[in-house]
């Protein structure tokens, strides 16, 4: 009696496989199973909205959580290379990736230098007196571990941190060179637009496409820890 | 003997999936950590697999997918609600598993290497990885999910189904009845 009473418990709470009850077989019918199925999936809704819920409000009281609303990618949402390909696609042919980030900036309204201009700007006098301004819009890290000398950080994701230190710089300067990783990496084009949106005028802003990594590449120095530490690296090759 | 085998299997058998629920819980758990701590750095990873046109979106999924992972791995280790947590698992893996296998199609035919030398960071949580083992591990990953939702796993659970309130009574195959807080397996 007490093993009937313990099937019926069992198959109201939807039996998945057969059980034995004194030499009896029962199998699960359709319908149990798909109880149980549909427990399963009621469960995992359960997960979802908890998790949605735990998940949101989690990056809202982390420190390091992202702002919902703001656009983080102020060149574009899509990721430069197609980004760069569907323009070029559509108004000039271009190939080669130098073509395709041209091609980019320019329907961004924003200039470029190269690493020889880039270079020409760094050992011109007027860099020291302040005319000339090198931003870094990598992160924090990457800063640390080795950028231009004397270029001022500015990493276009956490822009409110580096407005107090680099738009005095910025608007002390004639010539603002904005660089990043170079290649791929679009970070210099947001921080120029950035700098665009809070008023450092447009013509100001060059983007360097070759970015710290052709620095390095073409044997320049880099400094390590902050800003004017003097602590010079040789990249040569 | 062949009792004595089948208890032995079953029994082998619930050992391996607790572990692999851990295993899994644990994964999910440090891949959503490393994500959680550097959300700028997944925000540019979700965004090339240029998924959504709306930066609200991108937004949105790069924000709250590593605590998702975080949530669903802590779930896991404890053993709450596991059936519902490997079928988000699933909902996850095997859509994420499909973008990056077509990332990698796409690497191959730009680069034209072989599939198995193709590596990047997929934004996974791991750094740079290559692509066959990315793609072997996550299959991995969705067989023990589907695992767990057959009902494996149970042993060690806190509270194994958040919707079990009826099953206080379950039978043993010989016709005995034992208290059991858990739901059958499909």
């Amino acid at each position: 009696m007490d093993n009937l009473v313990a099937a019926a418990d069992w198959r109201r709470a939807g039996v998945g496989r057969g059980i034995r009850v004194k030499n009896n077989l029962i199998q699960p019918a359709a319908s149990e199973r798909l109880t149980a199925v549909k427990r399963v999936f009621r469960e995992a809704f359960f997960v979802a909205v908890i998790g949605a819920a735990f998940a949101f409000g989690a990056n809202m009281v982390s420190p390091r959580g992202l702002a919902l609303t703001r656009n983080y990618f102020p060149a574009g949402i899509n990721r430069p290379v197609s980004a760069a390909r569907d323009v070029a696609n559509t108004n000039v042919p271009a190939s080669s990736p130098a073509q395709l980030l041209a091609v980019r900036l320019k329907k961004q309204g924003l200039q470029w230098v190269d690493g020889r201009q880039a270079a020409q700007l760094f050992h011109d006098p007027r860099f020291r007196q302040g005319s000339i301004a090198f931003i870094d819009a990598r992160d924090e890290q990457h800063y640390g571990e080795g950028h231009i000398p004397g270029a001022c950080e500015f990493d276009p994701y956490h822009p409110e941190k580096y407005f107090a230190t680099a738009l005095p710089v910025c608007r002390a300067a004639e010539q603002i060179v904005v660089y990043c990783n170079g290649g791929d990496c679009d970070d210099s084009e947001s921080a120029a637009i950035t700098l665009r949106d809070v008023g450092i005028a447009n013509q100001k802003l060059f983007v360097y496409t070759g970015g710290i990594t052709e620095w390095t590449t073409n044997g320049l120095p880099v400094e390590i820890g902050g800003r004017n530490s003097g602590n010079l690296r040789s990249t040569n090759k | 003997m062949n009792a004595n085998q089948s208890s032995w299997s079953r029994t082998a058998a619930d050992i391996f999936a607790v572990l692999a629920r851990w295993l899994l819980g644990a994964v999910f758990l440090y891949m959503g950590l490393n994500k959680a701590l550097h959300p700028v750095e997944f925000l540019k990873m979700v965004r090339q697999y240029d998924l959504v046109q709306s930066s609200l979106l991108l937004n949105s999924i790069a924000a709250a997918l590593p605590w998702f992972e975080i949530f669903c791995g802590l779930l896991l280790l404890a053993g709450v609600a596991v059936r519902g947590t490997a079928v988000m698992l699933i909902v996850m893996l095997v859509p994420f598993t499909v973008l990056v296998f077509r990332r990698a199609l796409a690497i191959q035919s730009a680069q034209a290497i072989p599939f198995c030398a193709i590596k990047f960071d997929c934004g996974c949580g791991t750094g740079e990885v290559f692509i066959c083992r990315k793609l072997l591990e996550n299959f991995f990953f969705i067989l023990f999910s589907v695992w767990l939702v057959a009902g494996y796993g149970r042993k060690l659970c806190v509270r194994h189904s958040l919707l079990s309130c009826t099953a206080k009574t379950s039978l043993t195959e010989d016709g005995g009845s034992q208290i059991s807080p858990n739901l059958p397996r499909l």
